[in-house]
């Protein structure tokens, strides 16, 4: 018994003394400033402060059931148009919460009222208020509308707006009816856990969540991400050649 | 060559990377060829390696091969001036829906035999099998 009670004593030890050290900003906030390989990176650091990125879906396994009929709506099978079977080819955004499981880097920066994420990919970006609620009406966009908010050391970010799209990279369409939940701290300096759930009740029946890392890469730099650049996927055609 | 000192890095997920990958190139049909390089486009949404190939008679043939973004490339280590004109690569991945000599690069092979993955996240091929 007491030696149980020594284990948890020093394990809440190691847990304090982790927490401490978690960079924070002068007004005592944990600050996520920096450029991060977000959720869709293996976070095996190798020389050269490199990681691997690595296209990610949710995991079918972690999904509630869905709604009588509703799984035929996110199943979407194929049809050959890839401005129905996947719209990124033709440089048409991935939107919320698949941006933020693009195998791109993304960065955040963070002031005393709010927190911005630039993403790499396709240049998107998210300005979140902090402690501010939606507006009363809000147009459906890729990106959707966000709040944030304090819960201790957790910064909890509130997305509703959400024009009917692509969930992620393989796992069909979500509805105009999506509400995420992302909850970000630290596990320690360079590492983040990054939880999100998927509230939709026009697809699933419970809201439901997954949970990814988030690593620090303190050598990177945002690179340039013009999609039509070399696009040869042009007007709902795909072609090797030019 | 700069490609030498990077580990082989397979993926065996199938997934959709940037762009459907079967919207482009056929999965049942494979390709690899052994060539020099005579261009590389670095540029998005994917980067193409242009390879001029030489029958047994001699007739060189140029085929161009689509791989991972420039972005997903340079987190792994992989950068512009891993790839130059003149070297000599065998590239494996599948040939292209549309008839062209082009393909989609998944492993590229130096000449001392090592390999670098720098594809987009699909399967294999069956001639990319170890």
């Amino acid at each position: 018994m007491r030696a149980r009670f020594l284990l948890l004593l020093a394990a809440a030890a190691v847990l304090s003394a982790q927490t401490a050290k978690i960079p924070r900003t002068p007004d005592g906030k944990p600050n996520f400033a920096g450029v991060w390989a977000g959720p869709a990176f293996t976070h095996v650091v190798g020389s050269g402060d490199t990681d691997t990125p690595r296209v990610t879906n949710f995991d079918r396994s972690k999904m509630a059931p869905f709604q009588p009929g509703a799984e035929a709506k996110f199943f979407q099978p194929p049809t050959g148009d890839p401005r129905h079977d996947d719209p990124t080819e033709l440089c048409l955004p991935d939107g919320h919460p698949r941006e933020a499981l693009a195998p791109y880097a993304q960065q955040i920066v963070q002031t005393p009222d709010s927190i911005v994420f630039l993403y790499e990919y396709m240049h998107f970006f998210r300005f979140i208020p902090i402690g501010k609620a939606h507006p009363a009406d809000v147009d459906l966009t890729f990106m959707g509308n966000s709040v944030a908010k304090w819960d201790g050391d957790t910064i909890v970010i509130d997305t509703i707006g959400l024009k009917e799209w692509t969930l992620s990279a393989s796992n069909g369409w979500h509805s105009d009816a999506l509400h995420t939940i992302e909850r970000l701290r630290h596990l320690d300096p360079a590492t983040v856990s990054y939880e999100i759930t998927i509230d939709d009740p026009k697809i699933f029946t419970r809201p439901w969540s997954q949970q990814f890392q988030m690593k620090l890469h303190p050598t990177w730099s945002l690179l340039e991400q013009v999609c039509e650049e070399n696009n040869r996927c042009q007007g709902g055609v795909c072609s090797s050649s030019k | 060559m700069r490609l030498l000192a990077l580990a082989l890095l397979v993926s065996s997920a199938v997934a959709f990377a940037h762009h459907a990958y079967t919207a482009e190139f056929d999965t049942t049909k494979p390709v690899k060829v052994t060539g020099t390089v005579s261009k590389l486009e670095w540029s998005n949404p994917h980067i193409w390696i242009y390879l001029d190939v030489k029958d047994d008679k001699g007739n060189v043939t140029n085929w161009g091969f689509s791989a991972s973004p420039p972005g997903m490339l340079t987190r792994r280590g992989i950068t512009k001036n891993s790839i130059k004109q003149g070297d000599v690569l065998t590239i494996s991945g599948h040939r292209a829906k549309d008839g062209s000599n082009n393909a989609s690069g998944n492993i590229v092979t130096t000449a001392d035999g090592k390999e670098t993955w720098i594809g987009q996240d699909q399967a294999v091929n069956p001639t990319e099998k170890k």
